[in-house]
């Protein structure tokens, strides 16, 4: 547990620096971002969300060190939308990216994959993703 | 007088309550499947990936399962690798997945999609 806690930060560390040198010329007005800084809903994504969101409710989609490439996706739920957030809405439904998970995600596509073995909610076409695994929870990024 | 051994069976895969009615719900509408086929491909990070089908018909060398009321046929190939496994259905808000309890297996990938043996 505490080695995941220390790797959590190490990340966290590290995201917060990266971005120091391309952030400053950028707005971070989510208004004014550009397309590739935005992350895109498909529409089985948009449909399943309408379907299994109540009003407030927001799909949460944050990066962990972890899996068998390095990084891995986190989706949850949540209601609560902190100072760091960024909210990506389409077509009523909406989901929250935290500013460190963004640099990680910016430029994918939300997929709602369904399956007879498994129906699961997946990143897909992420542009900072090297390879990832098969069941696509787990990538590594380009350096 | 030699006496008879009564051997121990076991099924080789056993479905949980949840596994079965999902089972059945995804057959209700389907007449002309018999059940569903489990098999195992090489694939993902640790080796080996689950594969799930729907089957029209049982090959020669399936394994049969039948509980209660609904049919599992299980690849040759998957066989010796599923022997023993409980299948499990789980279902959250966000995802709803078939999940493999396998005694056998060494080790998994992070999502629990990839395994060894």
């Amino acid at each position: 547990m505490r080695y995941c806690v220390q790797w959590h930060c190490l990340l966290l560390s590290r995201v917060q620096r990266a971005p120091l040198t391309s952030t400053k010329e950028e707005p971070q007005h989510p208004s004014s971002s550009s397309p590739a800084e935005s992350i895109h809903l498909s529409q089985s994504c948009v449909k399943r969300l309408a379907e299994i969101m109540g009003k407030g409710e927001y799909l949460r989609i944050a990066v962990e060190g972890g899996g068998c490439s390095g990084f891995q996706y986190k989706f949850s739920v949540d209601t609560v939308k902190n100072e760091d957030d960024r909210v990506f809405e389409k077509n009523g439904v909406g989901i929250i990216v935290d500013q460190d998970s963004l640099e990680f995600v910016k430029g994918s596509t939300i997929d709602f994959s369904q399956e007879l073995i498994r129906s699961s909610f997946q990143v897909l076409k992420n542009p900072q993703a090297q390879h990832g695994c098969s069941c696509g929870s787990s990538f590594s990024v380009q350096i | 007088v030699s006496r008879r051994k009564i051997l121990p069976t076991r099924a080789a895969l056993t479905l949980t309550p949840s596994a079965v009615n999902k089972v059945k719900q995804l057959l209700q509408n389907k007449p002309e499947y018999i059940g569903l086929k489990v098999g195992v491909r090489t694939r993902g990070c640790n080796g080996l990936t689950y594969t799930l089908d729907y089957t029209k018909e049982k090959d020669k060398s399936d394994e049969e399962v039948l509980q209660d009321g609904v049919r599992v046929f299980i690849e040759k190939k998957a066989q010796l690798t599923l022997l023993g496994t409980e299948m499990d259905f789980v279902e959250t808000k966000l995802s709803s997945e078939f999940v493999f309890n396998n005694p056998n297996i060494k080790g998994t990938c992070g999502c629990g999609e990839s395994f060894n043996i």
